[in-house]
């Protein structure tokens, strides 16, 4: 037997007044009747992706009327799907926004001036100046910081102990460390050096400890000395001394932390976001962490912020309650205590979880003398296709350092400045 | 027929229109009649094909660098061009692109011949190796490029851990962090991964050759070596033509394999064109120098796919 459900054209007409009916009542909609906000970001790790599950349910329970779309795009392809967004008019409501990037991204226009919201917002007052400063690009506001990055460094405290040293405090106690815990027979090397991708940022930090670049302003220029003074010392951790992984030059993140969490590497650079991961591997006496160490021009403590912005008017005001959401005070720990990411409002910062746990100390030193990234139009592309390329050169000993940063500096000038 | 629509009051022009099919009938015995057939189809190779084509070229020939709007997009000649010349990134990716592609197709021709003969027995068990062989071809270049950044990882990789065990290795070695060996070794991948397309076309044009031939020849005495070569091959011409063309275009064009393993590093060791011309599109948002290097890209495979007809036809 055969069932059909047809409607006549008054019966489909009624039907559609009854929804529109229901539609205009007040009370709770139907799931069905929720607007859709599709959300764009970068994380990686199952951490990360929990941390997300565990807002994104915080917040359709406080908003059933909304609901997230989130789709996770590759970090190293964020930049391609964005203009690609943007140029063919298919944007994602809300998306992840990161300080480097944000000069970029509103060059390309894909980002909703948010200042006027955000002056009007009642927890505008528990970020700091630097928090915003971050994400404002011509003095206007693009987006909400929804957490921070504060780099540190991570190291063995066993063996550091078994060598009879303290964490590094300067690049010369560094290299002492590393050459100290370096023992090649067993598989143990001083320090993960990160050559591959992202390996420019923290090459960018090391110039900026040595005074290599020269800011004026959104200009950047390159004082060729001291920045072959820092590539040489550097790179000089794998060409000279022989500290770092022999695969450095291809190291990305997951290739340093694995050499970390797997006992082949005794010091790592990263952010706090890696902690989570790290003590699932090593126990609180193996491990400890501390401020980078500081270079001849200074210490460099780079604290950055991850963002959410509003790439699409469409549904502006629904994308500006889930970008809100997130500077909540439950949120904020959710992701705290899923990936050990550090709150971005200070309406957090004091809590016991966070204040309690000596591992964090390095962090909250970073906080107060953290430096933001600088924002220079065409900056983050440079360093990934110049200073990142002639990096590697002398890594593998195809350049010399002068002549990485005499290329390094030409592409500057022609692509940046 | 005339006098009878005036006297009803009806227009008497309506009389010359002629009905659809008679214009259509008219119109079909034109001798531009096969014209009017290949309309739609021009007109869909025109949006689809042509006009990308003719933009991609033109943006070549301007400024267009959509993070700095104060450049303006005015035309700007050949500087685009120009600028190729003097840049070491450009002709050491264009050397890698010749020996990328040259080496994955012919590593790929030589797998892909040799399974396409395997699967060509009628064996027990064929099916299943067929399946097994074609394998790699069905998984996304994404997902091939991460398993074997993970097989090769100098930690963690097992490949490395079975090169120590056997004794080749020392220690576990950085394949696609050292320059000797990286372009190499991400050939090898690409050649692991596109060898089924090969052996899926010569496959389907051994099992067109007619058995008769092979019997035939064999009652005129050729053994297995002079049939391959007198039979297999010139049958398989046009196939193998199709097949190494489209191979090379898609090497050539895509750049996800590298991406995913190497990133054109270390210190663009293993850069190619197309990855070259992704990166300053997408990581310096330069699309009138990357125009540029696409329209080069073009007219090397343009060149190459003549020489290589043209090739075939001297030889035959």
């Amino acid at each position: 037997m055969t069932i059909k459900a047809e409607l006549s054209r008054r019966q489909m007409l009624a039907a559609g007044g009854a929804v529109g009916a229901a539609g205009l009542l007040g009370g709770s909609l139907p799931a069905w009747a929720a607007t859709d906000v599709t959300y764009w970001h970068h994380f990686t790790s199952q951490s990360e992706f929990a941390g997300l599950a565990g807002i994104m349910e915080d917040f359709h329970a406080a908003n059933p009327e909304i609901n997230i779309l989130q789709e996770n795009i590759p970090n190293a392809e964020y930049m391609a799907m964005f203009t690609s967004a943007v140029i063919a008019d298919s944007r994602p409501d809300t998306c992840m926004v990161t300080s480097d990037r944000l000069p970029d991204m509103v060059a390309l226009g894909g980002l909703v001036d948010l200042t006027d919201r955000i002056n009007g917002w009642d927890k505008h007052q528990f970020y700091s100046e630097a928090a915003w400063d971050g994400i404002t690009f011509d003095g206007q506001i693009y987006g909400i910081p929804a957490f921070s990055f504060v780099n540190w460094m991570y190291y063995r405290k066993d063996w550091l102990e078994e060598a009879g040293l303290e964490p590094p405090d300067t690049f010369e106690d560094f290299l002492e460390a590393a050459i100290a815990i370096t023992d090649p027979s067993q598989g143990r090397y001083g320090f993960g050096l990160r050559g591959g991708d992202g390996g420019q940022s923290m090459l960018q930090d090391v110039f900026d400890s040595y005074g290599a670049f020269d800011y004026d302003g959104g200009s950047i220029a390159i004082n060729v000395p001291n920045a072959v003074e820092a590539l040489r010392f550097y790179t000089g951790l794998l060409t000279e001394h022989q500290v770092a992984q022999p695969s450095a030059a291809g190291d990305s993140y997951r290739q340093i932390m694995e050499g970390f969490r797997t006992g082949q590497t005794g010091m790592v650079w990263h952010h706090t976001g890696s902690l989570a991961e790290i003590s699932d591997a090593l126990s609180p006496d193996q491990f400890g962490t501390a401020l980078r160490p500081s270079g001849p021009a200074g210490r460099i403590a780079r604290v950055s912020y991850l963002y959410n912005g509003i790439m699409n008017p469409r549904h502006a005001d629904d994308g500006w309650q889930w970008i809100a959401h997130w500077g909540d005070v439950d949120a904020a720990i959710t992701l705290l205590e899923a990936t050990g990411y550090f709150p971005a409002t200070s309406e957090v910062a004091d809590d016991p979880r966070i204040t309690s746990n000596p591992l964090y100390e390095a962090a909250v030193q970073s906080l107060a003398i953290g430096v933001p990234l600088p924002k220079i139009v065409g900056l983050a592309g440079w360093m990934r296709t110049s200073m990142l390329p002639e990096f590697q050169r002398v890594l593998v000993g195809t350049a010399t350092p002068e002549e990485a940063v005499d290329a390094m500096a030409q592409a500057l000038d022609r692509e940046v400045n | 027929m005339t006098d009878n629509a005036t006297r009803a009051g009806l227009p008497t022009t309506r009389r010359f229109l002629p009905r659809p099919e008679t214009w259509l009938g008219h119109i079909s015995e034109h001798r531009h009649w096969a014209y009017f057939l290949i309309v739609p189809s021009i007109l869909f190779i025109f949006v689809i094909i042509l006009y990308p084509t003719a933009n991609g070229i033109v943006l070549s020939f301007r400024e267009m660098r959509l993070t700095r709007p104060d450049l303006g997009t005015d035309f700007v000649g050949l500087r685009q061009y120009a600028d190729m010349l003097s840049d070491p990134v450009f002709w050491v990716a264009l050397y890698n692109t010749v020996k990328w592609a040259t080496a994955a197709v012919l590593l790929e021709f030589i797998l892909g011949f040799a399974a396409a003969l395997t699967l060509n027995r009628d064996l027990p068990g064929m099916k299943v190796i067929a399946v097994l062989i074609l394998l790699p071809w069905f998984l996304p270049n994404v997902v091939a490029g991460n398993i074997w950044a993970l097989m090769l990882d100098p930690r963690l990789g097992v490949l490395n851990d079975i090169f120590v065990r056997l004794g080749f290795l020392s220690e576990g070695m950085a394949w696609l962090a050292d320059p000797d060996t990286a372009l190499w070794t991400a050939v090898v991948i690409e050649a692991w991964h596109g060898y089924p397309f090969f052996a899926l076309l010569f496959l389907a044009a051994l099992k067109g050759i007619p058995k008769d031939h092979y019997k035939a020849a064999a009652v005129d005495g050729a053994g297995a070596i002079q049939s391959f070569w007198h039979i297999t091959l010139p049958a398989m011409k046009m196939v193998i033509a199709a097949a190494v063309i489209l191979r090379v275009i898609g090497l050539v064009n895509s750049p996800e394999l590298l991406l995913i393993l190497t990133g054109g590093g270390p210190g663009n060791t293993t850069q190619v064109l197309s990855l070259y011309a992704f990166q300053t599109a997408y990581l310096r948002f330069d699309f009138g120098y990357a125009g540029a290097l696409s329209v080069v890209m073009f007219i090397i495979l343009m060149a190459f796919c003549i020489l290589y007809l043209r090739f075939l036809r001297i030889r035959d």
